[in-house]
């Protein structure tokens, strides 16, 4: 008898999906290839339309229906073809063979049933303890009491190991975990991809795990994919993928995320040139070339597959990259002068200026609600309880914490958004501060053309009426943006693009001050590497300073001088961001610390 | 992402936290359907906008074009006499003294659909206002027009019409105001909603910051936000103004005779309704085709607006 290897958990083969629509086709996979064995943890990752995610869907069988998909190519699971097999056939092998957790538990799970129902369904049987023995394996503490609850009793986390335990359920052979812990706080997430890839480990579960962060899969991941326009440009192991990536784009990637041990020096993140391919053009040959030096007239045509034991590539040149992209120094600084404005002044004088802003004893207390009409006044919540910060005229502070600590109220008072219920914000010398918002194209008026929203600032400081379109063209194009894009709508943008406006608004009037809430959290890795370099340079180049919210340790890290880290409302360490990295004090700060996936670990 | 965590914040708190997932707590869904449509619309898809006024535009400009259209005057009494049976000369037949049935059917569409559309716009033109005054200036202003148009939509909107028409006596003017009296407080709460929910958006919060003044806040910032759910209002409510009219002058509160109006014409023609049919269901025939009309023109403008959402 001879010995049949297994057939692999899930095997992709040239997968492409086509989603129709009156508005342009949307090449969304473009003959992606990927096989996952048994058992094993797989990482999929790739920035924001690379068609990472409806890999995982159409393995589910759970594409959208409208716009229509058109696929074609393979997908077996567990050697049987899923895109043959009636919708019947794909239901049940959904749930007992294939399942999946979502970005989103709440989405996912249903409001108005009991999480214990919801799990019965999952398992196909209604036993109590069966069910409490479920929730306890996925780490959720008083499993019995916490099946009785509603899904929004449970804080973010919580709700994502019932996920778990529910795609756990009845031991599939295959999960998908889409983006599953890219909600949840740094500290929360890390726990939680631990326990996700320690009970498929124990059950012999393959886990497919679909995310945009490098970190995340490093974590976890036996093989890492990355996918780029639609294709799986590059498998192999953690260690090849992180340590010896062959691909440009994986040099790229690796590249240009902030790094926690501090080799890159503020604004000097490397960033991978051009913008991510538009799904709606895509490319005849290698996707990659128009962003790639090593590329030449070989690369218009598709780039040839090579295999080398568990590593594949396509690429024409495979290692022909190792330390790229270099950030080419003073990116800006060409386009620096213009920003020089008659009316600022480079803070060169040798009078020591007034610090840009300083916070005494702040205090910003939320009401909350009487939990009866004659019910005592409840105690307010205090969402920032007592802080007191300098940031020098032209520095750099980041203020890093978990979502609750009240980095954001902080901000928001120091801005001007919010009133203080008791202590003093006193601001430095020049225009009011400025804000960049966390989702930059919410922050842009959706119906003005940029042109007009940034001309808004002009318009208070005085500048003659027929000076200001010459200076929003010349303060876009500072930022990096063409100066056809003052007459656009911000729905005619990109992410990347947007947050750029939004920053060239905020500096059209140099502040004195420029408060970031997160500004890079929602933007893929290679651009929010640009937006951090950029935000480097308005500092140098201007002398603008930065009051920097995050609950990113590494592009803190990238952009701030000191750091602040807060939790509860309170500061519970400041220091210097090299001291801050070097010897946390605080016992938060080395979990925060301890918590960021990092690549060396595994590289 | 930002929507479902907002989901999970006690509505209260992203008020006062003024972030902008205020906009999505649970008691919003409305709200968040028109921000979408808002921003579709306003997002420079003008196609919604077109789909919704061209349709209205037409009718409007055939409600215009009657005189042009009617063969003979409303008013006067043709040489076939009265009760004359629809015939090639006469359409719709004549009325009880002779008058042009036909004619009289056009002008009163003209004064319906005119009516119709111009208790429309005054209402969502004050009404636009009171709620973006309340919903922009805030405090005491808008607990003051708040509760204003709340009285006002406590009494029961014929019994009010009829009240006023009552007490200044039957003119199609009169009737108007009427129904413009009953109608614009719908407005106000939409466009107060619309422009408090905006106002604690980013894009409020970053115009603020970038010095913009309180009036152009409102007008640029805010307003132009409330406009497509406030025409996607519009344009369902014609089919019911055009019923009301219909209605109240039915009940004689309309403007009084000759004036052809349909829902007089049908009254005084109902006791002919079975000798000579023609004389009320002409008219009344009228107004059900023209209240289908302006619903399907309605869902049609509410539909597009719906699907540039979807996409």
């Amino acid at each position: 008898m001879s010995i049949i290897a297994p057939a692999p958990a899930l095997e992709v083969e040239d997968l492409r999906v086509t989603f129709r629509s009156s508005a342009g086709d949307v090449h969304a996979l473009r003959g992606a290839t990927l096989a996952i064995g048994r058992g094993e943890i797989v990482g999929l990752v790739g920035e924001s339309g690379s068609g990472k995610t409806v890999l995982g869907l159409t393995a589910l069988g759970l594409l959208p229906r409208n716009p229509h998909p058109e696929i074609s190519g393979t997908v077996r699971l567990d050697g049987e073809d899923m895109l043959a097999a009636s919708e019947e056939q794909r239901r049940a092998r959904r749930g007992s063979y294939i399942t999946a957790v979502f970005q989103d538990p709440m989405g996912s799970l249903n409001p108005s049933m009991r999480i214990g129902r919801q799990v019965a369904e999952a398992l196909g049987e209604g036993d109590v303890n069966l069910i409490a023995e479920l929730l306890g394996q996925t780490g959720i503490p008083e499993p019995h009491v916490k099946a009785r609850c509603y899904p929004h009793e449970l804080s973010g986390g919580l709700r994502q190991r019932v996920m778990i335990a529910m795609a756990l359920a009845r031991s599939p052979r295959l999960v998908v975990a889409d983006e599953p812990t890219t909600a949840l706080d740094v500290t929360v997430q890390a726990r939680v991809l631990d326990l996700l890839a320690g009970a498929a480990r124990e059950r012999g579960v393959a886990l497919l795990l679909v995310t945009h962060d490098l970190g995340v899969a490093a974590r976890i991941c036996d093989r890492i994919a990355v996918a780029y326009a639609g294709r799986v440009v590059e498998v192999g192991t953690a260690a090849q993928v992180l340590g010896s990536p062959q691909h440009p784009y994986t040099v790229g990637l690796l590249a240009s995320r902030p790094r926690m041990d501090g080799s890159v020096a503020g604004g000097d993140l490397p960033t991978l040139p051009g913008q991510p391919p538009d799904p709606r053009r895509p490319a005849i040959g290698c996707a990659f070339a128009v962003r790639c030096p090593a590329a030449d007239e070989a690369c218009a045509h598709p780039a040839p597959v090579t295999l080398s034991g568990e590593r594949r590539c396509e690429c024409h040149y495979p290692s022909a990259l190792h330390l790229w992209p270099r950030r080419v120094a003073g990116e800006l600084a060409a386009s620096a002068p213009v920003l020089r404005l008659p009316h600022t002044q480079r803070l060169t004088e040798p009078i020591v200026p007034r610090p840009a802003l300083t916070v005494e004893a702040l205090e910003c207390h939320y009401p909350r609600p009487r939990r009866h009409p004659f019910a005592a006044a409840p105690d307010p919540l205090r969402a920032v309880a007592g802080v007191s910060l300098t940031v020098p005229a032209g520095g750099s502070l980041a203020i890093v914490g978990e979502s609750g600590s009240g980095k954001t109220t902080l901000l928001r008072t120091v801005v001007g958004l919010l009133e203080p219920t008791a202590g003093s914000v006193c601001l430095g010398e020049g225009a009011p501060p400025q804000l960049i918002f966390q989702d930059a194209g919410a922050s842009l008026t959706p119906w003005m053309a940029i042109g007009a929203q940034i001309a808004e600032r002009l318009a208070a400081s005085g500048l003659p009426r027929g000076e200001r379109e010459e200076r929003v063209a010349s303060t876009l194009e500072a930022v990096g943006l063409p100066r056809e894009v003052a007459g656009a709508i911000p729905r005619k943008l990109s992410g990347g693009q947007r947050q750029r406006a939004a920053i060239a608004r905020a500096i059209v009037v140099p502040p004195a001050l420029l408060a970031c809430d997160e500004p890079v959290s929602a933007l893929d890795v290679s651009l929010a590497a640009q937006v951090l370099n950029l935000l480097c340079d308005l500092r140098s180049n201007l002398g603008i300073a930065l009051l920097f919210v995050t609950h990113d340790l590494a592009a803190a890290r990238a952009v701030a001088d000191e750091v602040a880290v807060m939790s509860a409302g309170v500061v519970v360490e400041h220091a210097p961001t090299e001291q801050i990295f070097r010897s946390p004090q605080h016992p938060y700060t080395r979990e925060l610390i301890a918590a960021v996936p990092e690549l060396a670990e595994v590289a | 992402m930002n929507v479902a965590t907002g989901r999970r914040r006690p509505a209260a708190a992203s008020i006062a936290s003024g972030t902008p997932e205020a906009l999505s707590g649970p008691g919003a869904p409305r709200l968040r359907l028109w921000r979408a449509r808002a921003g579709a619309l306003a997002g420079g898809s003008r196609g919604g906008l077109a789909g919704a006024l061209i349709p209205v535009g037409l009718i409007t400009l055939l409600a215009l074009a009657a005189p042009l259209l009617a063969t003979h005057s409303s008013a006067a009494v043709t040489s076939a006499g009265p009760l004359r049976a629809p015939s090639l000369h006469y359409p719709f037949g004549t009325d009880e003294i002779g008058r042009d049935i036909f004619s009289r059917v056009l002008y009163g569409i003209r004064e319906s659909w005119l009516g119709a559309v111009g208790v429309i716009v005054v209402g969502a033109a004050f009404g636009g206002l009171v709620g973006a005054l309340a919903g922009s200036i805030g405090g005491v202003v808008d607990t003051v027009l708040m509760r204003l148009t709340d009285l006002f939509l406590a009494l029961p909107a014929p019994v009010l019409a009829i009240a006023v028409i009552a007490s200044i006596g039957p003119s199609l003017l009169h009737t108007l105001l009427a129904l413009s009296i009953v109608w614009w407080p719908w407005y106000a709460r939409i466009v107060r909603g619309e422009v408090r929910a905006l106002a604690s958006r980013p894009h409020a919060d970053a115009a603020r910051l970038a010095g913009v003044g309180r009036v152009r806040l409102l007008l640029r910032h805010l307003v132009p936000g409330a406009l497509a759910p406030v025409i996607v209002t519009m344009s369902l409510d014609v089919g019911n103004l055009i019923l009301a009219l219909a209605g109240l002058s039915f009940i004689g509160l309309g403007a009084p005779p000759p004036s052809p109006e349909l829902g007089a014409m049908s009254a005084q023609g109902l006791e002919y309704l079975f000798g000579h049919p023609w004389v009320p269901i002409a008219p009344a025939a009228a107004v059900a085709l023209l209240a289908l009309v302006a619903n399907l023109l309605g869902d049609n403008a509410n539909s597009q607006l719906d699907q540039r959402m979807t996409r």
